[in-house]
């Protein structure tokens, strides 16, 4: 790949006091200390918790019998647990997440009752047990003690066909606006510069755990957020005024450019393990929603917020993309690099620009799933896959295929059960969605219908 | 502070077993990615591939534990052509995509309910180990015994692992060795130098890039029934995504493109990964805190001495993407 015009300059203005090699070694190692600093500085300014506390874990189930007569235990997601000591006062709630489990803290081993919150519970779903449940001191043999709940034999098969499938399509639309979001960053960064960033599930998760430990700390999510997408713009600015913009520079090649993301991916997630342990963690706010009912949709009005607001963050990338100027020259960047600075246009700067977005958007994403699900040290990872799913179906490089395809992905992940895949396994027909694009239309929906291989 | 305790531990992991089977998969990636510049980012499925066809042969087919072999090289093959035939006419970066995704689908589904009479879900397989260590006890190695000196002392069963292990890492070894000695293996490099000029010359690159792709997933098949049949069971968790990046950042320490590379690279890898491990677990054996602040703990240190590990493939990406061994030339590729 040709040097860019805008990388270039960087090296060639150092004064020569000592040899080039060691001179930006030095720099980088600086800068790598000193953002390892900063990152600690704000990730751990809160993060008072550590793994020797003591927790409830609250499973919920929901018992259903296989045609082989066999017993096969689905998690419900989204019910809320409340946990209450032994005078009745209330110690902590938490919702429970993709794996049924909410995790809530509580300060010591002692007596502590453990309820569920019955109008959570999936619509025509009933405890097969009492909807209360006790746990003694002695009882905690390691420092988390969980507690089970099952929903009996389901009655949601009564509910109507079409209120089922409604319900899903709306999860999977917010998870499709969800994707989507975070991956145009994805799609524009590999348009500009060719690369193929592995590192962008962590762009995700920061701006969730930013978030977190903002909110942890005393501040409103609704203030935290704005906060944690600003921290992820400014990752995204530093990843590439001090990482990738010099690698473009010193003519590193691509394929070395993709294992440092890989290897910047390794190296974050297991902060991120570090800094904020291996629990997932909902945010303090909006935790135990009750569900509106919206025609023959269920939805916390939490949910139906994080919809509308992800539906009109993504309308205006897009009017900025189709509309102004810099969305043009964006654009122009992405179809072809050499041509656009022949123009006139400065495709460092654009690029830059796109890596900030790229970090804000992903730290956005991060929050609404975050929000949606619960926080975890790990959730950009799962969300990678999808992400790529989404812009090798939109296009690889096409700003619109990410949005589209992003979108059509989420639906389909959450809409596949409906077909009769297993609920651990609704992310598989979208990867191979993946391979299936590849083989038939490799540029994608929207991608340009050129020569790619 | 037990320092000399660090250092045997350090000498232990640079020759152990986990050396041994990242030596063995990383011969085969370097295939893909040294040689041919194909990058494979989901060594860890054929892996699986190769472990669960061992692991198979008891629980689900009750067949000889040899058979498993076959069944495991036949994995890694349908798996091969099932990530190669989309993407391998496609820009590099495109199998990249394909094949880490290959290798979720994979985890997803040995360790699913939906699946578990077939790979027995979380759980995971046992019991088809024994044929293997029976070998070794009838040359002679009692699993309960004692062998070697200093602090080179292992019981009969590792040191049959590490005997079966390192043969096999010599095997795979020369015979990559000799094969990129040969017009087939220049032809490799070439096309990883320049696709198209190796096409004008009559190649048929695809084929190329096939054999490739299947001859290093087999040989990454070999290390997932090393693993299988050394721990005696099949666990679907130890094929996660991390252990392709652990792979891929031992042969980028010794250097791609060299078969000394693949093998010395994932060595110091585990003899790095068990120095630092156990060096913090000498220094912080209480918790470090500034006021209520927790700065690292004991239980702490896994994830610590991994975002070492990730730091140290950015940082050798970038000031020595040749590794130890290699050839800086021969990391200049551009998937474009």
């Amino acid at each position: 790949m040709s040097e860019r015009a805008g990388g270039s300059y960087m090296v060639a203005a150092q004064p020569a006091t000592d040899g080039p090699v060691q001179r930006r070694a030095r720099r980088f190692a600086q800068l790598l200390a000193g953002l390892m600093v900063a990152l600690i500085g704000l990730l751990g300014a809160s993060a008072t918790s550590s793994a020797d506390e003591f927790a409830i874990r609250a499973l919920v189930k929901e018992q259903r019998r296989t045609d082989t007569g066999k017993t096969d235990n689905q998690p419900v997601a989204g019910v809320g647990v409340v946990v209450l000591d032994a005078s009745g006062a209330e110690v902590g709630r938490g919702v429970t997440d993709a794996k049924g489990a909410a995790v809530i803290p509580v300060p010591a081993k002692a007596d502590y009752t453990i309820r569920v919150d019955e109008s959570t519970l999936p619509s025509g779903a009933e405890l097969s047990g009492p909807a209360e449940q006790q746990v003694t001191a002695d009882s905690f043999t390691v420092s988390t003690k969980t507690v089970s709940f099952f929903i009996g034999e389901s009655q949601r098969e009564e509910t109507s066909g079409v209120d089922r499938v409604a319900q899903r399509i709306a999860d999977g639309i917010r998870l499709g606006l969800i994707i989507a979001m975070c991956s145009v960053g994805l799609s524009l960064i590999f348009g500009t510069t060719g690369l193929t960033n592995f590192a962008h599930g962590e762009m995700v998760t920061f701006g969730a755990l930013v978030a977190y430990f903002l909110n942890d700390a005393g501040l409103h999510i609704v203030v935290a957020a704005p906060i944690a997408v600003l921290a992820g713009g400014l990752l995204g600015f530093a990843a590439d005024r001090f990482g990738f913009s010099r690698f473009r520079a010193r003519g590193v090649g691509l394929i070395s450019q993709m294992v440092i993301t890989l290897g910047l991916s390794i190296a974050a997630k297991n902060f991120f393990l570090w800094r904020f342990g291996g629990r997932d963690r909902p945010y303090l706010n909006y935790t135990n929603q009750v569900g509106v009912k919206i025609g023959p949709v269920t939805i916390t009005p939490r949910d139906l917020i994080v919809t509308v607001l992800a539906l009109i963050v993504l309308v205006v990338v897009a009017m900025t993309l189709q509309y102004t100027r810099l969305g043009k020259a964006t654009r122009a960047v992405s179809d072809n690099a050499d041509l656009a600075s022949s123009t006139g246009i400065d495709s460092g700067k654009i690029i830059r620009i796109i890596w900030i977005a790229a970090g804000a958007l992903a730290a956005l994403g991060g929050i609404f799933r975050g929000l949606d699900e619960q926080v975890a040290w790990d959730m950009g990872t799962s969300l990678l896959f999808l992400m790529f799913a989404g812009i090798t179906l939109g296009g690889l490089g096409s700003a619109y295929g990410a949005l589209v395809g992003g979108f059509v992905v989420g639906l389909l992940v959450e809409t596949s059960t409906l077909l009769g895949v297993p609920t651990e396994l609704k992310v598989v027909p979208a990867l191979f969605i993946l391979i299936l694009i590849l083989l038939v239309r490799p540029q994608g929906i929207l991608g340009r219908s050129q020569r790619v291989g | 502070m037990d320092l000399g305790g660090v250092l045997e531990a350090t000498i232990l992991q640079f020759i152990g077993f986990n050396a041994c089977y990242y030596a063995i998969a990383a011969i085969g990636l370097n295939v893909q990615f040294g040689y041919a510049g194909l990058l494979n980012f989901g060594q860890a499925a054929f892996m699986a591939a190769g472990a669960y066809g061992v692991g198979q042969t008891a629980m689900v087919f009750g067949i000889s534990l040899w058979w498993g072999v076959l069944i495991g090289v036949g994995y890694s093959v349908l798996l091969g052509l099932l990530m190669g035939i989309p993407t391998l006419r496609l820009r590099a970066d495109y199998l990249a995509i394909v094949t880490i995704a290959a290798a979720e689908i994979v985890r997803l589904v040995v360790r699913s309910v939906w699946a578990r009479d077939a790979f027995g879900g979380t759980d995971g397989l046992k019991g088809f180990a024994n044929t293997y260590q029976e070998v070794g006890q009838k040359l002679g190695l009692q699993s309960a015994g004692e062998y070697g000196f200093w602090i080179f002392t292992f019981s009969g069963r590792s040191l049959w692992n590490l005997i079966v292990g390192w043969t096999l890492v010599a095997f795979f070894g020369t015979i990559v060795w000799l094969l990129m000695r040969s017009p087939w293996g220049r032809v490799l490099k070439a096309i990883r130098e320049d696709e198209d000029a190796v096409r004008s010359l009559g190649k048929n690159v695809f084929s190329y890039k096939m054999q490739a792709l299947i001859l290093g997933g087999v040989i990454g098949s070999f290390a997932g029934m090393l693993l299988a049949v050394g721990n005696a069971n099949v666990q679907p968790d130890n094929f996660s995504r991390d252990l392709t990046f652990f792979v891929l950042t031992g042969l980028v320490l010794g250097g791609v493109a060299k078969v000394t590379g693949s093998i010395v690279g994932p060595m110091l890898f585990w003899a790095i990964y068990a120095f630092l491990d156990n060096l913090l677990r000498e220094l912080i054996d209480r918790p470090v805190r500034i006021g209520d602040f927790t700065i690292i703990q004991s239980t702490d240190i896994g994830a610590v001495v991994f975002m070492v590990m990730g730091t140290m493939l950015v940082l050798l990406m970038v000031y020595r993407p040749q590794g130890l061994f290699g050839n800086r030339k021969e990391m200049a590729f551009d998937g474009r």
